[in-house]
C-alpha cells in the first residue's frame, strides 16, 4: 500500500499515523501496511514514543500557576462514586499487597492472653503467670504498632504527590525523599529453588550492590521498601536469582529504572 | 494496577493522585473547555475502576494518555459538524502493533523539546495531536501542500524523539 506512490511517502504517512492525525481509511491502510513491511513498521516504532510524549506537554499542575490546573472538587466526586461501588465490608480493609498480619496476629494475641490470663487467675490465682503473659501482650501489641506505622508510612510515600515513579515491567520503581520501593503486580513466580532480588548501583560506582530478595504473593504481587538511600542511588534493577540471593547478578535483569 | 483490580479505592485513589494531571490536562487542551475536560477525567478513571482489565499491559500512562485523547476526539466528533473522515481517526487502545513509549517524562521535559522545534514543524505536530484535525485538514487551514505538511510532521517528530533522547520502555 502506498498512499502517495512512493515508499519515502509511506514513510511520512507513518509518521502522521502515529501522530494520530490521519482520517479513519487512511489510517486503516497504513496500519495494514505497518503490519507487513519491516522498514515501515521500524519507523513507526522510532516515531510513536516522542508522538505519545505530546500528551506530557498538556499536563496540568497542582497550583494554576503555570498552566491550567485541576479543581479540587474533581478527586472527591470522583472518589465517591468510586467508593459507593466497594463493598462495606472491604472498605478501610487491609488489601493483599499492603497487609497488616502483625497487627491481626497481635489482636488474637490479646484476646487468647486475656481468656488465658483470666482462666489462670480464676483456676490457680497465679497472678505472676498472668502478668507475664500480659506483659508478652503488651510487647506484640508494640511491636504491631511498629509495623502498622512503618505500612502507613508505605502508604503515604506510595501516594505521594511528589513521589518519583519509574515505570518497569510489572510495576513501578518509586522514589521519595531518600526511599525506594518497588510496586510489582502481575509478576511470575520464580522458578523452583529461585528468588528475585534487587539491585542499585550507587552514584558514580559501576558495580551494582545487592539488595533484598523477594517473592510476590500468589497474585504476583510484591510491594516492598529497599534499604538503601535513593538520593545516593542511579539504578534500581531486579533479576531471578538463587534462593538466598547473590553477590552480584547471574541473569539478565526483568526490570531497571534510572533514578533521576 | 493489581490492587485496582482487586477493587482496591485506596490502590485507585493513589492511582488518580499519580495521573489525573495528564488526564485532565490532555482532555482540556484537546476540548479547551473545563467542564467537558472535567467530564472526560471523571469518565476515564471510572471507566479504569469499573473495568480495569481494559488495561491489559505496556507503559500505562502511555495507554492512559491515549485512552483520555480518543475519548476527547469522541466528544468532538458528537459535537462537531463535521463528517468523518474530517475528524482524525483514534488510535487503537490495544493495538497489535506494541506500543512503547519514553519510559522517565515529564512536562517540562517535553513542554522544553517542544520548543525546539521550529514552528513550521511544531505547529502541525500539535495541530494533529491536540487540535482533533487531521493532516489533510491541517493542510487545508494552512494552504501548505499536503505532501509539506506530512513530511515537516515526520522531521518534527524524528527531533523531538532525538531531544527527548530518553530510554524507552515497553
Amino acid at each position: 500500500m502506498n498512499l502517495d506512490g512512493t515508499h519515502d511517502a509511506m514513510l511520512d504517512d507513518v509518521a502522521v499515523y502515529a501522530l494520530g492525525a490521519m482520517a479513519p481509511d487512511d489510517a486503516r491502510r497504513v496500519r495494514e501496511h505497518i503490519a507487513t513491511c519491516a522498514e515501515c513498521r521500524a519507523e513507526y516504532d522510532a516515531l510513536r514514543p516522542a508522538a505519545g510524549a505530546l500528551a506530557y506537554s498538556a499536563e496540568a499542575c497542582e497550583t494554576g500557576e503555570n498552566g491550567p490546573h485541576v479543581s479540587a472538587l474533581l478527586k472527591p466526586r470522583i472518589m465517591r462514586e468510586v467508593r459507593k461501588t466497594v463493598a462495606p465490608d472491604r472498605r478501610n480493609v487491609a488489601r493483599p499487597a499492603i497487609v497488616w498480619p502483625a497487627y491481626l496476629v497481635a489482636a488474637a494475641c490479646i484476646a487468647i492472653a486475656l481468656i488465658s490470663t483470666i482462666s489462670n487467675i480464676a483456676v490457680n490465682g497465679q497472678l505472676k503467670t498472668a502478668q507475664a503473659e500480659l506483659d508478652a501482650s503488651k510487647l506484640a501489641v508494640t511491636e504491631s504498632a511498629r509495623t502498622l506505622d512503618a505500612d502507613r508510612t508505605t502508604i503515604a510515600d506510595l501516594t505521594s504527590a511528589d513521589a518519583k515513579r519509574y515505570p518497569v515491567p510489572n510495576g513501578t520503581v518509586v522514589a521519595r525523599g531518600g526511599k525506594i520501593y518497588l510496586a510489582m503486580h502481575d509478576m511470575p513466580s520464580p522458578p523452583k529453588g529461585k528468588v528475585y532480588q534487587a539491585w542499585t548501583l550507587p552514584k558514580g560506582s559501576k558495580t551494582m550492590a545487592p539488595s533484598v530478595t523477594f517473592v510476590p504473593d500468589p497474585h504476583g504481587v510484591a510491594v516492598l521498601a529497599l534499604p538503601q538511600d535513593a538520593r545516593a542511588t542511579a539504578v534500581v534493577a531486579i533479576s531471578v536469582e538463587p534462593d538466598g540471593g547473590s553477590k552480584a547478578p547471574t541473569t539478565k535483569p526483568v526490570a531497571v529504572a534510572a533514578l533521576n | 494496577m493489581a490492587l485496582v483490580r482487586a477493587r482496591n479505592a485506596d490502590a485507585f485513589e493513589a492511582l488518580y493522585d499519580g495521573y489525573h494531571r495528564l488526564v485532565y490536562g490532555v482532555a482540556l487542551r484537546i476540548l479547551g473547555d473545563v467542564p467537558a475536560a472535567e467530564d472526560i477525567t471523571q469518565g476515564v478513571f471510572l471507566k479504569l475502576w469499573s473495568s480495569p482489565d481494559l488495561y491489559r499491559s505496556g507503559n500505562f500512562p502511555a495507554w492512559l494518555a491515549r485512552v483520555t485523547r480518543n475519548r476527547a476526539l469522541d466528544v468532538l466528533r458528537s459535537k462537531a459538524f463535521r463528517s468523518e473522515s474530517e475528524l482524525p481517526d483514534t488510535v487503537p487502545e490495544n493495538d497489535s502493533l506494541e506500543d512503547v513509549a519514553f519510559a522517565h517524562l515529564d512536562a517540562a521535559k517535553v513542554r522544553g523539546a517542544l520548543a525546539l522545534l521550529p514552528h513550521e514543524q511544531r505547529d502541525p505536530i500539535e495541530q494533529g495531536f491536540f487540535g482533533g484535525v487531521t493532516h489533510e485538514e491541517i493542510a487545508r487551514r494552512s494552504g501548505i501542500p499536503l505532501g509539506t505538511i506530512k513530511t515537516r510532521i515526520r522531521s518534527g517528530l524524528r527531533k523531538l524523539r532525538d531531544a527527548l533522547d530518553g530510554a524507552v520502555t515497553v
